[in-house]
């Protein structure tokens, strides 16, 4: 697994895109299928960011095999929160009477293949894996 | 990188990336409209839970004012989102 490290705050996006696009590029795998795995990261990471309460920077780590990308992100110094346990969204209510949150977990376990949650050592560990498609 | 365009009164381009570090940009251009509006989505390549809920917001906003607020010529990708999400039935996409 290739692991880098990043600021917590959202400004990270950016670089992270490049990691997650550069680490699949250099497989031959065409970086524009990473859509869904782009959308699984920024959701959990950003969750992280605002949410975990982690003191340091955020581990991502990418493992690819043909046509499907592991995803795990560890936040160190975070409080215990299972993010595969969060309230759903119900999505057949109004949008008149939604309320704002819980959209970006929904969405992670609707694309995510699988969807895991781990805490060791005052660490979230987070690992999901998504298909790489066009 | 994302931008929004504006082609003529009352119609946008969205363009790029709408991701979470571009939101709060996203939020204040589309505050700025109090008319009916058309969001063409063809050159947006990628939209998370951030900027969904954006357009939510905008959705509420210019329909409580009696104003329509179409989203239209979605990318495939983009639009399974707007589908996970329960929001292809409840915004006005085309």
């Amino acid at each position: 697994m290739v692991v880098r490290r990043f600021p917590r705050t959202v400004g990270s996006l950016e670089t992270i895109v490049s990691f997650v696009h550069d680490f699949l590029a250099e497989r031959g795998i065409d970086p524009n299928h990473a859509h869904d795995a782009d959308l699984v990261i920024e959701e959990l990471f950003t969750n992280m960011v605002k949410y975990g309460g982690g003191e340091a920077e955020i581990a991502i780590g990418l493992d690819a095999e043909p046509a499907r990308l592991t995803i795990e992100l560890r936040d160190f110094g975070s409080a215990e929160w299972d993010v595969t346990q969060s309230k759903p969204v119900d999505i057949d209510t109004p949008l008149e009477q939604r309320r704002p949150g819980g959209l970006g977990l929904h969405l992670v376990r609707r694309i995510a293949e699988n969807f895991r949650y781990a805490y060791r050592d005052r660490t979230s560990i987070v690992t999901v894996t998504t298909r790489l498609t066009p | 990188m994302f931008d929004i365009k504006i082609v003529t009164a009352g119609n946008v381009k969205l363009v790029g990336r709408l991701d979470a570090a571009q939101a709060e940009k996203a939020q204040k251009i589309f505050r700025g409209f109090n008319h009916p509006l058309t969001a063409d989505f063809s050159e947006l390549d990628y939209i998370s839970s951030a900027g969904i809920s954006v357009l939510i917001e905008t959705y509420k906003r210019l329909t409580a004012a009696g104003h329509a607020f179409r989203l239209t010529n979605m990318k495939p990708r983009v639009r399974n989102i707007f589908a996970y999400a329960g929001l292809d039935r409840l915004l006005q996409i085309e």
